[in-house]
């Protein structure tokens, strides 16, 4: 699906990403990790540059807009499969079928919230459901998350995660979570510095192994 | 279903019924014999104008800037010890009454003790300066953190604690506030020319009254560039120089006749009865009687009048002015459209901006004859456009998604309601400013409250003008304040509304 050879990325002046070699087949889900600084995020929105076309991207800084209500947030992600006289409509007044099809998908992401709500007065954890909301109503075939569940707790998580994938062919995702990484992804690449210093498949790895590639345990150590 | 009409929709749709309310009562009809003739003969001499018909041009220039600036620095020197003792409910509502009356008003009051002296023009812009800056500085002051004040040491006096716990965290914002009020100065200045002053608004009006055009048009392209380029020449370490070259070039003072000053405040602004009462002159009864007889008139052929007058005209304005603050917004914005249509929005901004309400109402009163709709242009036009200006500047804090696309239904979802509340502040802030100058389209033969007052200043009754004037503040007072009220319900505790947010 996309082959990536000797990648070097600057951002002002510095270089994140240094000569990294790396090929993505369709159907995997792949997961990024390493501690902060590595270049994750610039290697993150590099690839989605790369596969907008068909990727729907979680990012980190969520976008979303805090004087629109739940339902509007969400809505978004659709917004250029309609057009823009009827997204203009959704503004002023939320059509009854996008209505249920938004509140299906929020209830699968066992966000409670009032579709009514801005979201401004949610949660931290409730506002990250509605990003990745808003990425999954895009219904693309791939998904990019950057620590798309990291207000969440472990078991809410994984059950999310098993959401994104049972939508998605592809998932690329970088994670703070290595057993998360280890139980969840076929293969699972390490940055370090902006060098790809690990690509292997999660089968071949344990926790020790990835200890080194976060912060937290970093410190520990 | 209704759920998602939220707060801000809701107060549209208030403000539209209020809009549609007054739109019943407006009087927009067009008077003029030919205004196609006219805009035609004035598109031409905008065409070609001639910049060197007054051979004053540039002391005109100069005498409107040296007024502004003068005008400035007294407001601050009168506004900022006003603003430590602003807590007071007293000098709170002295403010409020001083701000609600226009600087034309206060120059025509004082044209009757001054003359036509630079101390009229002068005055009359520090006054209502003055009071607006007393509110805002206190306004800022509040919003300072409390936080860095606790970290400072024990047994810290309290004038360092001040400066450095307070006046450091907002002295950038309270700053640009005067670089901004000093653009509404200029504005202010030149339209004083209108009633005498030696500044630009004295010889646009000739030119204008006079059908020359090509002179007309000079003037106010010049204007327009004064003030597009206030950051080139208005640097800080000048101002100095221009306030001591301002001092030294004002026209030459008149004397004051003391005993004309002294007739005025004791005899001729008081009302009939009640003077000839303290001057001895009829008994006590008789001079209530005529008092409230003269009261009574005046408030129900006037003052009320007036007043309702001047709503009408205030609300039909405020609705043109969100208009065209959205559309404003949307072509100027840098999220919207290409690399073109920005800049050119941009100036467009500039030009409808730099224009005072006054100066357009005056253009468009030549085009269409004296009702209401050339008030209800220049209100909405240079509001509008000073609204989304203010707007465009807070672009760069607005982050679009990935996703984001420059077309109208994005712009709708991701920009809109990001700058909405500060739209809609904005422009309850403005309301306040519209009123007062509703009354002052009244000068121009508009029937609000500034026409009476303006009549009876001319018929010499200056309890008359006294009495209208003090409506007209009370009206002011009591809008704003219900402005305030219904949009404080809707941002958050804390959150300055609109004058601050117009010069972050």
């Amino acid at each position: 699906m996309l082959q990536i050879e000797s990648l070097s990325l600057s951002y002002r002046d510095t270089r994140v990403i240094d000569d990294l070699d790396l090929s993505i087949k369709r159907g995997e889900s792949l997961a990024i990790v390493g501690p902060s600084g590595a270049g994750k995020s610039t290697l993150l929105s590099y690839l989605y540059q790369q596969l907008k076309q068909d990727a729907a991207l979680c990012s980190q800084s969520q976008g979303l807009v805090d004087g629109l209500s739940v339902f509007h947030n969400v809505y978004m992600g659709a917004l250029a499969r309609h057009s823009a006289v009827y997204n203009l409509l959704n503004l002023a007044w939320p059509m009854a079928g996008r209505r249920q099809e938004v509140e299906l998908l929020c209830r699968e992401l066992y966000l409670d919230a009032p579709l009514h709500k801005p979201v401004s007065s949610l949660s931290g954890g409730q506002r990250q459901r509605v990003a990745l909301a808003r990425a999954l109503y895009q219904e693309k075939t791939t998904f990019i998350g950057d620590e798309s569940f990291s207000a969440l707790d472990p078991v809410m998580a994984q059950r999310l995660l098993s959401l994104v994938k049972a939508r998605h062919e592809t998932v690329i995702m970088v994670l703070h979570d290595s057993e998360l990484a280890l139980s969840h992804f076929d293969r699972i690449i390490g940055l370090s510095d902006g060098k790809l210093v690990l690509d292997k498949p999660a089968s071949l790895l344990d926790g020790e192994q990835l200890a080194c590639f976060f912060d937290t345990q970093m410190a520990t150590s | 279903m209704f759920n998602f009409v939220g707060p801000w929709q809701r107060l549209t749709l208030g403000l539209w019924l209020l809009v549609g309310i007054s739109l019943l009562f407006v009087d927009i009809d067009i008077i003029s014999l030919d205004p196609w003739g006219e805009l035609l003969r004035m598109g031409q001499g905008l065409l070609t104008p001639d910049f060197f018909a007054t051979e004053s041009l540039a002391n005109a220039l100069w005498q409107t800037v040296s007024f502004a600036l003068l005008g400035v620095t007294f407001g601050l020197l009168l506004g900022s010890p006003l603003a430590l003792v602003y807590r007071s409910p007293w000098v709170a509502a002295s403010c409020a009454m001083v701000r609600g009356i226009h600087e034309i008003f206060w120059a025509l009051l004082f044209l009757q003790v001054f003359g036509l002296s630079p101390v009229t023009g002068v005055l009359a812009i520090a006054l209502p300066y003055g009071a607006t800056f007393a509110r805002v500085f206190h306004d800022i002051l509040q919003q300072a953190p409390s936080s860095t004040k606790e970290t400072l040491p024990i047994g810290c006096d309290r004038l360092s604690a001040y400066f450095y716990g307070k006046l450091g965290h907002v002295l950038p914002l309270m700053l640009a506030y005067v670089r901004y009020r000093f653009e509404c100065a200029l504005r202010s200045s030149a339209v004083l020319g209108f009633i005498g002053m030696p500044t630009l608004g004295f010889y646009l009006e000739t030119a204008f009254r006079q059908g020359k055009y090509h002179e007309g048009a000079a003037l106010l392209i010049l204007f327009v560039v004064l003030i597009g380029t206030i950051p080139l020449w208005s640097r800080r370490r000048l101002l100095p120089l221009y306030l001591l070259a301002a001092l030294f070039t004002l026209p030459k003072l008149t004397g004051v006749d003391l005993q004309l000053v002294w007739q005025f405040l004791t005899f001729d602004i008081l009302p009939p009865g009640i003077r000839e009462v303290i001057h001895g002159q009829q008994g006590l009864e008789q001079g209530l009687t005529r008092f409230a007889s003269w009261w009574q008139r005046l408030t129900l052929e006037q003052a009320l009048p007036g007043a309702a007058a001047s709503l009408v005209l205030a609300v039909s304005a405020l609705g043109l002015t969100h208009l065209l603050a959205l559309l404003g917004h949307r072509f100027a914005s840098m999220h919207s459209r290409g690399k073109f249509s920005m800049p050119l929005g941009q100036l467009l901004l500039l030009i409808m901006r730099s224009m005072p309400e006054y100066i357009l109402a005056f253009i468009f009163m030549m085009l269409c004859g004296p009702s209401m709709l050339p008030a209800i242009l220049a209100l909405g036009l240079h509001n509008g456009a000073l609204i989304a200006y203010l707007l465009t500047r807070q672009d760069s804090l607005v982050r679009p998604s990935e996703q984001y696309q420059r077309r109208g239904d994005h712009y709708g979802f991701e920009v809109l309601p990001r700058i909405y509340p500060n739209l809609m502040s904005l422009l309850f802030y403005r309301f306040e400013v519209i009123l007062r100058e509703t009354a002052i389209f009244g000068v121009l033969g508009v029937m609000t409250l500034g026409f009476y007052v303006d009549s009876a200043f001319s018929e010499i009754r200056y309890n008359n003008a006294f009495y209208l004037l003090i409506v007209t503040a009370l009206l002011n007072v009591l809008v704003d304040s219900l402005a305030r009220r219904m949009l404080a319900k809707r941002l958050n505790q804390g959150m300055a509304v609109g004058q601050v947010s117009c010069v972050v």
